[in-house]
């Protein structure tokens, strides 16, 4: 990128500051770009290799597994194994599940922190310091200290899901869609991250618009929104893999609610029920299918990412 | 009415209203009844019955399980450190200063990006003993496969393998954010006066990436404390791995809560637990303002 960016006539003057005084070479540059290659290649193998593996597993035939010793490289790849997880499993329902939880959580955070990040960037009022403090303590709270609150709270919340006044009666949110989304509908990390982006936007801007007679609520949906975009989508895509991936709280609520199983949760139930070694090819297409999706949003949209996991890291 | 609530002394705490509920119903609530219930005895189905500090007592004086856990807990935070943050520095040197970095940083992040689940069930193949991939290449280069997941003096160092590689990719990144953000001219002087790569890596660049280090550790530190999701898939149908040598005081509190319904009890581990994790992050937090960083 920085060579893109190189003026017109930079290889003129770069040639004339050669001549004035020759670089010193570090000594050895062969030896370190070789050693360089070495570790990346070899880091990069054992990254790549066991996802390899897993696709090989896959394509194996029952006898190439029970084989003694078993067959490394299918001789007659069983692509149909790709085919099969879509009949025997609910995939596609999986598949939907997870997309819908995490894109409603995904909008649900954004929503919420970029309102917060804004109320905490650009108004002056008496709590806003305790305020964006509370957020930024709230993030020490490990999430194990919620699971089993969480879960009573959800069960017992009065009037929903058959419950009374008083929180009893049916099973509360348990069971449905809201259980897996309403407790990530906020995120103190979000509200951080989305404050940062709004400082950066200048404060006569907002005033202006004021002077020219325009609503809060315009100003926020209309202006300043639109100006922190790149910020918003470091931040859903942060959020969107990571509750993708989410695990732990899913299968805790819906250990009893096969229908609102995500993809995840799917797989990991699926243990018991490809014990037989003759199976398992079955069992790790589906771990491959269910990886797919999430590598591909990835590629896509790698800058971003990248961009979300090393913003809260170094300082300005 | 209407202009009132676009006014901008009403507006911000508008904006501040889904937050504010939400940390009322999902965090203040959630953080007392914790504590409330952790001073009880409550199996969920029955109302819960006040028993004070017995809960907690139990825990460091009767329960031959829990300190053990927390000792795991601490070698499973403390290994992925030791093992991840050096070899992330390392491909982190290597990453800053190669071409096609688009390519390699794929390579290096997909595991960060596969759910934990798909991960933990490559590395139950991975890692089999009789044909898995890592003992093939073992018995390749001649040496005896052992069982990573069945031998209890193993089955830690196994998980904290395998999340050392799940996080490899992000610690990288981190790095190599860090290494890009400290300026050349520093280096290129050091080098100027004769140092060697080493002694520019030792005196000039490690001191200048001291913030990112501390930041890595403490979140590492942090989210390692409180890990579970890959025993669990790791190890199934066991409780924490051979004679539950990969439990995890998480996963022992979440088997006490929602196998064994003891409420009170798991909700003392997790407060026990989040207590250690609080003053540990503290005592980081302070080194890490040292380091010349503030708020991360």
């Amino acid at each position: 990128m920085a060579e893109d960016s190189v003026p017109l006539a930079a290889p003129a003057v770069a040639a004339v500051a050669e001549a004035a005084a020759p670089r010193r070479r570090p000594r050895g540059p062969g030896l370190w770009a070789v050693l360089k290659y070495a570790a990346l290649t070899l880091g990069a193998l054992a990254m790549l290799l066991p996802f390899l593996d897993m696709v090989l597993g896959a394509l194996r035939t029952p006898a190439e597994r029970l084989a003694r010793p078993p067959v490394y490289w299918p001789q007659d790849p069983q692509w149909g194994n790709f085919v099969r997880v879509f009949d025997e499993l609910p995939m596609l329902r999986w598949t939907l599940n997870s997309l819908g939880v995490t894109l409603a959580i995904t909008v649900l955070q954004c929503l919420t922190s970029a309102m917060a990040g804004y109320a905490l960037a650009k108004f002056r009022f008496p709590a806003r310091l305790a305020v964006f403090r509370f957020a930024v303590g709230a993030q020490m709270f490990p999430f194990f200290i919620f699971l089993i609150p969480w879960f009573f709270i959800l069960r017992y919340f009065p009037l929903a899901g058959g419950n009374g006044w008083t929180g009893s009666g049916g099973a509360g949110f348990l069971g449905s869609y809201t259980a897996l989304i309403l407790p990530f509908a906020v995120s103190w990390y979000g509200i951080f991250l989305m404050r940062q982006f709004f400082l950066a936007i200048p404060d006569e801007l907002i005033d202006a618009a004021r002077i020219d007679g325009a609503g809060e609520f315009y100003i926020f949906f209309r202006i300043a929104l639109p100006l922190v975009g790149s910020g918003l989508a470091t931040l859903a895509i942060f959020v969107f893999l990571y509750h993708w991936n989410e695990v732990l709280w899913t299968l805790t609520v819906t250990r009893t609610a096969p229908d609102l199983q995500t993809l995840p949760v799917g797989i990991y139930l699926l243990r018991g029920a490809y014990e037989n070694e003759a199976t398992k090819s079955v069992q790790q297409a589906a771990i491959v299918i269910s990886i797919l999706p999430v590598i591909i949003v990835f590629l896509l949209l790698q800058r971003y990412y990248v961009a979300s996991v090393t913003s809260g890291s170094v300082k300005g | 009415m209407l202009s009132r609530l676009n006014s901008k002394e009403v507006a911000p705490w508008l904006f501040l209203s889904p937050v504010i509920l939400f940390a009322l119903v999902f965090f203040v609530l959630p953080v007392g009844f914790a504590a409330y219930v952790s001073l009880t005895t409550w199996d969920s189905l029955t109302p819960p019955r006040w028993v004070g500090a017995k809960n907690y007592q139990y825990l460091f004086a009767t329960d031959p399980v829990f300190l053990k856990t927390l000792w795991q807990t601490l070698y499973f935070a403390v290994g992925t450190l030791a093992i991840g943050v050096p070899l992330a520095l390392l491909v982190a040197l290597a990453f800053s200063k190669v071409r096609h970095q688009g390519a390699w940083r794929v390579a290096y992040t997909l595991p960060m990006v596969t759910n934990i689940v798909a991960v933990a069930f490559i590395f139950t193949f991975v890692l089999r003993q009789t044909d898995g991939l890592l003992n093939r290449l073992l018995g390749l280069l001649g040496l005896p496969g052992p069982g990573w997941l069945t031998d209890p003096r193993l089955a830690m160092l196994s998980a904290i393998l395998v999340f050392v590689w799940m996080e490899l990719g992000r610690n990288m990144l981190l790095f190599a954010a860090g290494l890009g953000s400290i300026d050349e001219s520093y280096s290129e002087a050091a080098r100027l006066d004769g140092a060697s790569e080493w002694q520019v890596f030792r005196h000039v660049t490690l001191p200048l990436l001291r913030p990112t280090v501390l930041f890595v550790v403490i979140t590492g530190f942090i989210s390692g404390m409180s890990y579970f999701t890959l025993m669990l898939v790791l190890f199934p149908g066991t409780q924490g791995g051979p004679s539950r040598a990969a439990l995890t005081t998480g996963q022992y509190m979440y088997q006490m809560a929602f196998e064994d319904l003891r409420m009170g009890r798991a909700s003392a581990v997790a407060y026990v637990l989040f207590a250690l994790v609080f003053v540990a992050s503290l005592v980081q937090l302070r080194l890490l303002r040292r380091g010349g960083m503030e708020a991360p």
